[in-house]
Formats: structure tokens, sequence, C-alpha cells
């Protein structure tokens, strides 16, 4: 049991709910979701987020369309699907819970 | 100066150094044999290429002609290595297999084949595969081989011409794992494969040692093995022609039988099967039929099982399909019981009572 180990753990815990979470406000590319969560220091490297999105989109919370772009060939364009939107509400409450959670057992 | 190579990477040409190339397409393998299980594995793959491109694209952009070594090394960084990818798979289908025990059992369990080790050969690998198999040491498996040899009646040599013939080689990194029944896992076929390099690093550097101190004896037993090794293989390739037809025919005469016992019923016992004899002493007619199939199916299934091992060999066909197998593996046992059930009943009313006459007689 290690420090970092933990860390990363609960990192991963809230990865999908956190590109839920960036693909509400607008869709996205690829590209532009990972260095946001390459910003939030939540993923190290690109690779882990292909598989992710692949998995998202076959559970059906995240739908694509291939975008024309100036510079080289088009490019996969991610939103949320009425079901990823769902879904998010479901996450919405459980994170608020475990925020309440751990600001109650902190605070006492 | 450097030979480059001309490859086509989501949708975009790209002129890459010839390691360079070597070093990427190691990567995008070991990443297409780690997502091989996951489901919409070719758009994952898809979308690492693509995104491979977009970043090379971006270094051609600057005015770059050729991927070099470096710019893959940089990529693959920013991609995350092998290992990093592996360690956050790992984890989560360690929580995956919490909710589906059984498929991960499936697929972690590690399954063995029997195959030939090409690493681990004197004449076709068979006893280095049996090795790998069973977790003993070569050496011993080839000591026993030989001991075999000098035991009467103990056909070594067909056998291991045999198994040579049905025994596939392990050819791949993945191949060679499920030969040690190890998964097959990005850090087990990274192992393999670096493995696999210290051993051609090795390999030249024996043969430039070796190039010197060779006896006239060590390089005449040399000739001797590759010379025996080739008859071997001469003559393993010579049984198996002559071998096929054979069983091609008893399979296709067994099918034969099978057919004319539905059509014809029982009048063609009388005929066909040694076992109409029983018909005579008494035996149920359901009885007889039902060991006659078993008997064929018996002998049929063992016979049409190395005829198609046979083929697949020669001809380079694939194997047989999972259930099929098992199919036929379940045949074969119910025939088993079928027969031993026919022998137990006829040996009660028909060849004991014979038996039994003829020590009164005498």
């Amino acid at each position: 049991m290690n420090a970092e180990n933990v860390k990363s753990q609960m990192r991963k815990g809230t990865l999908e709910y956190c590109i839920l979470l960036l693909l509400r406000k607008e869709p996205a590319y690829t590209s532009d979701i990972i260095q946001k969560l390459q910003e939030a220091k939540l993923i190290v490297v690109e690779g882990t987020l292909y598989p992710l999105l692949t998995r998202l989109k076959n559970s059906e919370l995240l739908s694509y369309q291939w975008i024309e772009s100036t510079q080289g060939p088009p490019r996969k364009y991610y939103q949320l699907t009425p079901k990823g939107e769902e879904f998010l509400g479901e996450l919405e409450i459980s994170w608020q819970e475990l925020n309440d959670t751990i600001n109650h057992i902190r605070n006492n | 100066m450097k030979k480059t190579l001309t490859v086509n990477l989501g949708g975009t040409v790209f002129h890459i150094d010839e390691d360079a190339y070597q070093l990427l397409d190691k990567y995008l393998s070991n990443l297409r044999i780690h997502f091989r299980k996951e489901e919409g594995s070719e758009e994952i793959m898809n979308d690492f290429e693509m995104r491979i491109s977009e970043l090379l694209s971006e270094r051609v952009r600057l005015g770059y002609e050729v991927i070099t070594l470096e710019n893959v090394e940089e990529v693959i960084k920013r991609m995350g290595k092998p290992e990093d990818l592996f360690d956050n798979e790992h984890e989560e289908s360690q929580e995956e297999a919490k909710s589906h025990i059984f498929q991960e059992g499936e697929v972690q369990g590690g399954k063995k084949r029997l195959m030939r080790d090409p690493d681990d050969y004197i004449l076709g690998g068979v006893a280095g595969g049996i090795a790998a198999y069973m977790g003993w040491d070569t050496t011993t498996v080839r000591l026993f081989m030989i001991l075999l040899l000098f035991v009467p009646y103990a056909p070594v040599v067909l056998l291991y011409i045999i198994l040579w013939l049905v025994m596939p080689q392990a050819r791949t990194a993945a191949d060679k794992l499920i030969m040690r029944g190890k998964s097959v896992t990005l850090e087990n076929i990274g192992k393999t494969v670096t493995d696999g390099f210290e051993k051609v690093s090795n390999n030249v550097n024996d043969y430039m040692s070796s190039d010197k101190p060779r006896s006239t004896l060590q390089k005449l037993a040399d000739l001797f093995v590759t010379v025996i090794g080739f008859l071997l293989k001469f003559l393993a390739i010579l049984v198996g022609i002559i071998l096929l037809p054979i069983l091609l025919l008893i399979v296709f005469v067994l099918i034969v039988m099978m057919f004319a016992l539905f059509v014809g019923g029982t009048g063609i016992l009388y005929h066909l099967s040694p076992f109409g004899m029983d018909l005579y002493s008494g035996v149920p007619v359901p009885l007889a039929i039902m060991g006659c199939i078993g008997i064929i199916l018996l002998i049929g299934i063992p016979v049409f099982a190395l005829a198609f091992a046979i083929c697949g060999q020669l001809f380079k066909l694939r194997q047989l399909p999972e259930p099929a197998r098992w199919t036929l593996i379940i045949l074969w046992v119910i025939s088993l019981i079928l027969c031993i059930v026919y022998f137990y009943q006829t040996g009660i009313n028909g060849w004991s009572c014979l038996h039994w006459q003829h020590l009164f007689d005498i």
C-alpha cells in the first residue's frame, strides 16, 4: 500500500465522471479532451484515454461523428448521448454524497 | 546513411527510418495483442494510429521529411509505454474480474497448449515443446526419449514423427507464452520479445566465438545432426503423405458403414459387421446396432482427428474450431461407453457362453 498507488486509484475513479463533465458543456475532439485532462493531471499518458472513450461509446454514453479538419484527415468529435446525460446525473449525485461524507468526516 | 520505408499510418503517408519503423511496429502490435479481447479493439487501434499519425504530421509540418527513431520514442512516451497502459488495464481488469469471474477465468486462466519450441530444438523442437508444456528440463526429456529408443516395442521414432506432424510450431511471442501456459499479457509479451532479442545477440556472439575453436569431431557431430535432422524431416513428410490417403480411406469406409447401418438397418449388419454373428446368438437388435455405432465412432474419431492434423500440417489449414473439437471428444467418450456396455452385455450372452462351452468340451 503506497501513496502513489492510492492517489492514482482516486484519479482513475473520477476519470469517467470528468470526461462526461467535460463533454456536457460542448462536444470536443479527442485531442482537446486529452489536453484538458492532462492539464488537470488526471491522466499522464494519452494511451489511457482511447480504450476508455471506446468503452463509453460502446455503452452508449457517448457518440461521435467525423468532422473535417483544416489540417490533416477528419477527426472524431465526441458528444454526450441522452443516456450519457442520465448517467452523468447519477454520478453527480454520488459525487455529492461522497463529497458530503468526506467533509463530514474531516470536520469531525 | 539510413534506409527508409514508406508507411500509411491513419491515412497519411510517412517516410520512416527502418529502425524507427521496427520500434513503431512492435509498439503497435503489442497494443493490438493487449486490446484484442476488448470489444471494439479495431476502433481503439485506429484511434491510436490516428493520433500517432497526427503527432508525426506535426513533425513533418515543421519541415522534417523523415520520421526518426527519436520521433517515435517521443511519440511512444507521449502515448504511454506499454507498462503504463498495462498497469491501468490490469487494475481495471481486476475490478471487472469481480463482476465477471467466469469470463475473466477464461481469459486469464493461462491455457496451455502443446507446441513445438522453435527456440529449443535439435530436430523438430518436440522435446523442447513437451518440456515447456510440462515445465520439465529439456535435457531430461531428451535423455528419456533416447532411453526409450532402447526399450523394445516402444515406437519412439514413429511417435516422434507423429508428434512433429501434429504439434504446431510456436511462431509468435503469444504462441510461446501459451506453450508455457502463461497468460498473454502485455508484460509477458514484452518479456518474451526482449528475451528473444537477447537470444539473437547471444547467437551472434556464439557464432563469432565459435568460429575458431571448433574441433573436427564437433564439426562432424554437427554435420551428423544436420543430416539426421534433414532425413527425419523428409521421412516425416513422407509418412504424412503415405498415411494421409489411408486414414482418409478409413474415415470414408467408416462413414459409409454408418450410413449403410441407418439406411439398410439390421439386414446389412450380417454382411458388414463382425458383430453380425451376435445376432445369431440372440443379442437384441438395438444392442447390436448400438455396439456397431460405438465401435465405428471409437475408431473413426481418432483416425479422423489424426488425418485432419496431418492435413493441417501439410496444407497449412486452420485447426478445427473449439466447439467441433469438444463435440468430437464428447462423441468419442459416448462411443466408448456404448462399447463398454455392448461388450459387457454380449460378454454375458455370447462370448463367455461360447467360452464356457469350450471349457466344458475340454
